[in-house]
């Protein structure tokens, strides 16, 4: 609950304030990558992601990023093996994963009413792992070093509303406590620009 | 025009996501875990016979207290103990083992005892042993040759420790006062203890089940 009042703070705290910029809110269908697959294979339908970001010049924006996507699996009964050792029984896998990235983006110009836009963020990446093994639950977390770069095209709808489709990568870095946990996402969403 | 609108969108928004949080366990059975160790310098095949007490024990703490004055624990009721002794034997007698009485100098002895602690030290008083033990002084204790299994927890729930012991290897002095008796396998099941008796002891022997087939090294 203390991360979901952090991103509702962050997320719509500053959308009160600043002049000439534009909010995003999006639905990020998460896929994982890497250790991340390693740990929970399914693709996460949980999530959302939100941006404020400042407009600098007519076709770049600077801002900051968060959200958050629900990375889950159950794994059924199985016997896991180390040395002498065997385990059996059913693992419940979650991952919680939430960005804070500063980035920025630069729009193509065009006639039409299309725009495909590509960006780099950076900042960290906020990872929760949980998994719950018969009565015991594993806990860990981790803040990871995270290097956002993004790509997508932007369709105005209106003279200040937007709709855009993109795609996020979440290139996240080893901490002592968790290896890499990076991950990509396709987002689905709505610009709204402030006139 | 921003501020409003926009400020609701996502107020609206946010409680979605938080309702839509995954969900866990479903029945007893998935918090069921069974967990196996063996020695690995011991070479199974060259055991044959074993033998299985009549009772299943309560492991009430690290030191046994002889509550009952009489030098013996406390017992598991007969429903529990005949599911679980019964499982034993039947999935021994399965990888080729031949039942035979503790004073029928057997290969191999398996103890089963269940907790009720809070927390369990795998090198618990032997004085739980003694009422049955062949040959038992009160100096004798128990080794892991090669291993270690885990601590065992234990809260609102039930655990099942199963220790096979080597009587084969076993190094008693000349008085029979001092012995070393190596553990060379040991099964932990874990779970809730909630449910009918007919649907505990039913988990109990698919665990059990379960228990020896990921235990293979003990067919001969």
């Amino acid at each position: 609950m203390k991360t979901a009042i952090i991103i509702s703070l962050l997320a719509i705290g500053p959308a009160c304030g600043f002049a000439q910029s534009n909010f995003m809110i999006s639905y990020p269908i998460g896929f994982p990558m890497g250790n991340l697959h390693d740990y929970v294979g399914s693709t996460s339908f949980r999530g959302i992601n939100m941006e404020f970001n400042k407009i600098v010049a007519p076709n770049q924006t600077v801002g900051l990023e968060t959200g958050w996507n629900v990375f889950y699996q159950h794994v059924d009964k199985k016997v896991y093996t180390e040395g002498s050792q065997s385990i059996t029984g059913v693992q419940y896998r979650y991952t919680n994963a939430v960005p804070i990235i500063a980035g920025g983006k630069f729009y193509f110009e065009s006639k039409k009413s299309i725009h495909p836009y590509v960006g780099v963020g950076l900042g960290t990446l906020y990872v929760d792992r949980t998994t719950d093994f018969g009565i015991y639950r594993i806990n860990t977390d981790a803040w990871q070093f995270c290097i956002r770069p993004e790509a997508g095209i932007e369709a105005r709808a209106g003279s200040a509303e937007s709709f855009f489709i993109g795609v996020k990568y979440y290139w996240a870095f080893n901490t002592s406590d968790l290896d890499a946990q990076p991950y990509l996402t396709l987002n689905v969403g709505f610009r709204f620009t402030n006139l | 025009m921003f501020s409003k609108h926009h400020f609701w969108l996502a107020v609206f928004l946010l409680p979605l996501v938080f309702g839509c949080y995954p969900h866990g366990a479903q029945s007893y059975t998935d918090y069921d875990l069974v967990y196996t160790n063996f020695s690995d310098s011991t070479n199974f095949s060259q055991y044959k016979t074993f033998a299985l007490p009549d009772s299943v024990i309560k492991i009430t703490g690290d030191v046994f207290n002889n509550s009952s004055g009489d030098g013996k624990p406390e017992f598991l009721p007969p429903a529990y103990s005949e599911a679980i002794l019964g499982q034993i034997a039947k999935n021994m007698i399965a990888y080729g083992w031949t039942e035979v009485d503790k004073n029928a100098n057997p290969d191999a002895i398996l103890l089963p005892e269940v907790t009720t602690t809070t927390n369990i030290y795998w090198y618990y008083d032997w004085g739980y042993w003694g009422w049955y033990y062949p040959g038992y002084y009160p100096g004798w204790g128990w080794y892991y040759p090669g291993y270690y299994p885990p601590y065992v927890s234990s809260y609102t729930t039930g655990t099942l420790l199963i220790q096979m012991t080597d009587q084969k290897s076993i190094n008693v002095n000349p008085q029979g006062t001092v012995a070393n008796v190596p553990v060379i396998w040991v099964c932990i099941l874990n779970g809730l203890a909630n449910g009918s008796t007919a649907d505990v002891t039913t988990r109990v022997q698919n665990n059990l089940d379960q228990a020896f087939a990921q235990s293979p090294y003990l067919k001969h």
